[in-house]
């Protein structure tokens, strides 16, 4: 468990450099990641957990915190 | 500040604005819908829309009319002053541009019902087979709704329109206020008491040559060759019509309709049968004066632009209207008792110019209608060489000097080749009247009226039986130093030397103005080389020194030979639109410029007498040379 | 009846009327009606294209969500009803795609690729004269989204024909958008919004900001821009480049001021719509840029081309073979910049049907798709130079070049064809060629406008921009000002009212530009 998030938090820091992934809540509401981010997160992540991610998932809901798209891959992976 | 409070905030101000454009709108009123109460400036209303400027100007001056001309724009060139005297009546030109008859007809009706009315002209023009009922803007071409009976609705519509209608109209009638000239401008090109367009300027312009003529109305040569125009709302226009000749039956209105001249250029874009079902088509519903198709369509300097023709040629159909009243020019009547010319003062028509069509003889007319084809060149115009001759002297030398014996020379080699020397009477009567012309015609001038023309030129030309013309300066008249200076100058001849010379019924006196060919070293003040405006003179002081200088030449001279005064030499040969009106309105005629070259004139346009051409010879041309630098004009 | 025009106000008057006085079930009744009226006008016949369009997006979401319903029942593990279902939703939204992209294609795209074959072939090739309908790009956007949507199952299905129709067709959005989404705004307009004093301020006074940016700015800085490009062979380097700064001024002042109109209009009846502008001045990067100018294509085309491309399972291969030949970073970017790039080409294509909107959208996703793959670059050459990324003369500079690539492209939009562009951009680079002179010998005079015209644009900019650079620093500005006093607030309102009559409304001697969106 706490190794996937800690796998997650390194994806997205190597996306995102300046972004507090630990903290933050509203990463799409605020536009610190873009949809360019978004894509290259999902591509990462898909390698990454082997899971597969569709459009369908791309709702903010699932990308506003770490832990929102840690519980989406994490059902994924279920 | 609450938002309900701000929504009324808003709405005061929307309804303070409102009301600062409405009242602003309705103070300027630039099309005459609120009755113009600051400018009462018609002229210009009219231009931005005739139909209701043309009624806001009749309700308050009908009294003045008992008569209207109503049509569309090319209605402006029938004339006013020759109907009034053909139907004995006062009339108002009601042209509106880009009328349809249903628009003649609402204006028919109104006029009738609202005003009193004896005669009504009504133009047909081919044009009024294309549209019917339209209104293609509904600022510069809408009826007042008490004239189209408009509904409560339609009316609210208008002037809610006109009082809430773009500022920028007002504005640019405040604008055109201060650079109101004389002239017509583009923004003021109606005639306020005639009602038709002011074409002042244009009338004032010299026609010439066809090559003069396409350089200063280049659109003839440019209009393109269509074909296929159709006349669909013919049907639409005779009901229209026949509702028209019904009114006026019942209203004890008698009723004249005409059929303007169409250029042929514009003939040719229609199907010719179709022209000619539409004017026959008129023929069912009305008689009519029918001046559409005939030599004058294709002269080019008959016309202003294919749709519209001459005021000249409305005084032709004017004339061809009154043949059977008493209606004649009474100008010609006088010069030609003065000169002895035996023409008739009767206008001049070209042959084939009008027809009255009535039932019965329709058929007849509109089988031979298309037929029509242009006049010869012959017929209607002929180049009149003018001499034009300053001082004699045997032995003082210089330009416009010649020696006696050089000018006997040229006189001579005229006689010797069959030149016959004609008086500007001739050209008058040739131009405006059925006068004649010789085969080779000369016009002999002197400018200034130095005594050299007496002492040298009068003999000779006594000797070979050559008439003249001398253009006196009046300050100049019987002086041989300059006005008011003691300065010595060649000497003038006077009274007595006049006197003589025009008992002998050779030699013509005309203006070369009072005193507006001054010198420029010998006068105290700005002087006035010619007939320029000054620097920094207002235009209104401008025309009164105009008027004032050719009145006083007039009495001057008329006093002393008993003859009328009608043509002028422009000093230094400079004119420009405004004299050449100004001078027509004070009677004069013809002018004469000093442009090289020979003069066309052309039978029926009074304004091929404007500004004529003229040659000169000095010593270095003898009479040999002489008459082939004239035949070098004549003969091409 | 475009809204610039008396007719458009008295119309948007009375539905506003009418709408606060029927009864609250009959109040989206009105704005369907309203919206009927104000498309008619515009001729029947573009009035069926949206209602094909209409008809066929409402009847494909409604098959695909029974699809979803159906879908919801098979059991997870038997794969090939799964699989089944899948097939048959991918054809009905597929064929759904064909007919309205057909559609539209057919309307904006024929004659121009019967003109490119017809070159390739040496024949002459023409397509039959089609009455273009108001706002058909907008409308067939708006409601693909809507099917895609339905189709992903992050909503259901409208049920009933003429609500959807009014989310179709709700006025204010017909003739430029903004693109709106179904789940924000389909709603709204059918709930009965009861009168609220707030809205019609906020509604009107957005309004009167759109048409001061129209009517006093957008309208004027077009009449150089259509003297010059009537005759761009005239003047110099110097000139062109003012030329096409008017441009962007106009361009930007027409769309917006539009929009700013349709958001306005839309609030008087109580419905937010989206914004589609945030201030693309002060953009620091090209991407940025276009996620503030025009934002709700950008969206549309991030959620319904960018990522379904970039997700696809073809770019999937061509990354992992990518990061096989390349490794790290370039593998990683790769399938990204590439779906960056198609969608730039697509909003290229999508303003106009000519080579120079293909050019533009090449560039666009060239500039974006380069400054991806060399970003690494990019900060590595930062870090030597010792430039602060958050330092304000940094933002500066940033926003001026981001500028700048937006003024080059719009040389190409603009000029009549590609080659013409192409020159005039090599005209005001050329030093030979750029003539400054002709600027200070007044040649802008003989451009169609006065000098006095030229101080309105001047003034009207500055305040424009001062008011937007408040917005983006500091919050709204009307928010503040209806704190203030009644005189405080009346001043700027009578101000803009009087600068849209005296230098907008009564510039009747100009010829007031339609929108230039409204075709797209």
């Amino acid at each position: 468990m706490e190794n996937n998030r800690k796998k997650l938090i390194s994806i997205l820091s190597d996306v995102c450099p300046d972004v507090d992934f630990e903290n933050e809540t509203a990463l799409v509401d605020d536009g610190l990641i873009e949809s360019l981010d978004i894509v290259a997160i999902v591509t990462e992540i898909m390698a990454e957990f082997d899971v597969e991610i569709t459009v369908d998932d791309l709702l903010p809901d699932n990308f506003n915190s770490a832990d929102a798209l840690l519980a989406m891959i994490e059902e994924k992976m279920n | 500040m609450t938002s309900k409070k701000w929504l009324i905030m808003f709405a005061s101000t929307v309804v303070l604005f409102a009301v600062m454009l409405a009242g602003f709108n309705i103070l300027t009123d630039p099309f005459g819908v609120f009755g113009d109460p600051i400018f009462d400036w018609t002229s210009y209303n009219a231009t931005n829309n005739p139909r209701t400027a043309k009624i806001s100007y009749l309700d308050k001056n009908h009294e003045k009319y008992d008569s209207y001309i109503i049509g569309c724009s090319s209605t402006s060139s029938f004339p006013v002053d020759a109907f009034n005297e053909i139907f004995d009546a006062k009339f108002y030109n009601l042209i509106m541009y880009g009328a349809d008859m249903l628009d003649c007809e609402d204006m028919a009706k109104y006029v009738i019902e609202n005003y009193e009315v004896k005669n009504i002209v009504l133009n047909v023009y081919l044009d009024n087979g294309i549209f019917f009922g339209d209104e293609p803007n509904e600022y510069t071409h809408s009826m007042l709704p008490r004239v189209d009976g408009s509904g409560f609705f339609d009316t609210v519509s208008f002037y809610t329109r006109f009082a809430f209608a773009n500022p920028s109209y007002g504005i640019a009638k405040i604008k055109a206020k201060s650079s109101d000239t004389y002239l017509a401008q583009s923004f003021d090109v109606f005639d306020e008491k005639t009602g038709a367009y002011d074409k002042k300027k244009r009338d004032a312009e010299p026609i010439r040559n066809l090559a003069d003529y396409y350089s200063a109305y280049p659109v003839f040569l440019y209009y393109p060759e269509h074909s296929g125009y159709s006349l669909p709302k013919t049907k639409e226009c005779m009901d229209s019509v026949e509702r028209i000749v019904r009114l006026c039956e019942e209203s004890g209105v008698e009723l004249t309709v005409v059929t303007a001249p169409v250029y042929a250029d514009y003939i040719e874009y229609f199907d010719i049968n179709d022209v000619i079902n539409f004017y026959s088509s008129l023929a069912e519903v009305t008689d009519f004066w029918d001046f559409s198709y005939s030599s004058v369509s294709f002269e080019p300097r008959y016309f202003y632009d294919s749709t519209h023709f001459r005021n000249a040629v409305g005084y032709m159909a004017a004339a061809r209207m009154g043949e059977n009243s008493a209606y004649s020019d009474s100008f010609a009547e006088i010069i030609f008792e003065e000169n002895g010319l035996e023409a008739s003062t009767t206008a001049y028509i070209p042959d084939d110019f009008g027809y009255y069509v009535t039932a019965e003889n329709a058929n007849e007319y509109f089988a031979s209608y298309a037929n029509a084809s242009a006049a010869s060149y012959i017929d209607i115009s002929k180049k009149v060489p003018v001499l034009m001759y300053h001082h004699i002297s045997e032995t003082q030398e210089g330009a416009g000097i010649i020696t006696p014996e050089v000018f006997e020379d040229h006189i001579k080699a005229l006689a010797d080749n069959g030149y016959t020397a004609i008086s500007f009477s001739d050209l008058y009567a040739y131009v405006n009247c059925s006068g004649s012309l010789p085969a080779k015609p000369i016009v002999i001038t002197f400018d200034d009226g130095y005594t050299s023309n007496y002492e040298y030129a009068y003999p000779i030309l006594e000797k070979y039986g050559m008439c003249s013309t001398i253009f006196v300066i009046g300050s100049a008249f019987g002086c041989d130093t300059y006005k008011d200076t003691g300065v010595e100058m060649l000497p003038h001849f006077g009274p007595n030397e006049t006197i003589e010379m025009v008992k002998s019924g050779l030699i013509d006196i005309q203006s070369h103005t009072f005193d507006m060919h001054q010198s420029v070293s010998l006068e105290k003040t700005q002087a006035r080389e010619h007939m320029a405006q000054l620097d920094g003179e207002s235009e209104d002081d401008y025309i009164s020194a105009i008027r004032s200088d050719i009145n006083q030449s007039i009495v001057q001279l008329e006093d002393i030979t008993d003859e009328t005064v009608y043509v002028l030499a422009y000093p230094q040969g400079y004119y420009n639109d405004l004299v050449q009106t100004v001078l027509s309105e004070a009677g004069i005629k013809i002018t004469l410029s000093t442009d090289w070259g020979v003069s066309t004139l052309i039978r029926g346009l009074p304004q091929s007498l404007f500004a004529m051409k003229r040659l000169s010879a000095g010593n270095g041309t003898d009479g040999e040379a002489l008459i082939t630098m004239i035949e070098g004009f004549t003969l091409n | 009846m475009y809204f610039i025009s008396g007719t458009f106000i008295l119309f948007l008057a009375v539905s506003v009327f009418l709408y606060y006085i029927v009864p609250a079930r009959l109040k989206w009744v009105v704005l369907l009606a309203a919206g009927a009226v104000f498309y008619l006008s515009g001729g029947l016949a573009s009035g069926l294209y949206l209602l094909f369009t209409a008809a066929a997006t409402f009847i494909s979401a409604i098959i695909l969500d029974k699809l979803n319903e159906i879908k919801a029942e098979i059991p997870k593990s038997d794969k090939e009803l799964q699989e089944k279902n899948k097939r048959q939703k991918k054809t009905v939204v597929t064929v759904c795609l064909i007919l309205n992209f057909g559609m539209l294609f057919m309307l904006k795209y024929l004659g121009f690729s019967l003109d490119a074959i017809g070159n390739l072939l040496g024949k002459e090739l023409s397509a039959p004269n089609l009455v273009m309908p108001l706002g058909v790009s907008f409308f067939i956007f708006q409601s693909i989204g809507y099917v895609i949507d339905v189709y992903r199952a992050k909503y259901r299905a409208d049920r009933n024909f003429f609500k959807y129709l009014l989310f179709v067709s709700f006025f204010p959005l017909m003739i430029q958008g903004p693109i709106s989404r179904h789940d924000k705004l389909a709603s709204q307009l059918t709930a009965p919004h009861i009168f609220d004093a707030d809205n019609l301020k906020n509604g009107i006074q957005r309004m009167l900001w759109g048409y001061f940016k129209k009517m006093v700015i957008a309208d004027r800085a077009a009449v150089v821009v259509t003297t010059f490009f009537a005759d761009h062979d005239s003047y110099g380097g110097a000139v062109a480049a003012f030329a096409v700064i008017m441009y962007c001024i106009n361009l930007y002042c027409d769309f917006s001021g539009g929009i700013d109109i349709t958001i306005g209009a839309a609030r008087l009846f109580g419905i937010t719509l989206e914004e589609n502008f945030r201030r693309p001045i002060f953009s620091t990067s090209l991407a940025e840029y276009w996620r503030r100018w025009h934002i709700t294509l950008g969206g549309w085309m991030r959620d319904y081309v960018f990522y379904p491309l970039s997700l696809s399972k073809g770019f999937g291969k061509i990354g992992k073979w990518a990061r096989g030949k390349f490794g790290g970073k370039v593998g990683k970017i790769l399938p990204t910049a590439m779906a960056t790039f198609i969608v730039y080409f697509i909003i290229g294509i999508w303003h106009g049907a000519s080579f120079r909107f293909i050019a533009y959208g090449f560039m666009n996703g060239a500039i974006i798709t380069s400054s991806l793959l060399l970003a690494g670059t990019y900060s590595k050459l930062r870090e030597k130079l010792r430039i602060d990324q958050s330092s304000i003369g940094w933002q500066i500079f940033s926003m001026i070049r981001t500028c700048l690539i937006v003024f080059i492209g719009r040389y190409i939009t603009r000029s009549p064809n590609l080659t013409v562009g192409f020159e005039l951009i090599g005209r005001t680079l050329n030093p030979f060629t750029f003539n400054f002179g002709e600027i200070l010998s007044g040649t802008l005079l003989s451009l169609g406008l006065t000098s006095g015209d030229f101080a309105i644009i001047a003034v009207s900019c500055a305040a424009m921009l001062a008011v937007e650079y408040y917005c983006e620093y500091h919050g709204q500005l009307n928010d503040v000002l209806s704190k203030k006093n009644a005189f405080v607030q009346w001043l700027p309102l009578a101000a803009i009212m009087l600068a849209i009559l005296l230098f907008g409304i009564m510039r009747g001697s100009y010829i007031s530009s339609e929108f230039i969106y409204k075709q797209y």
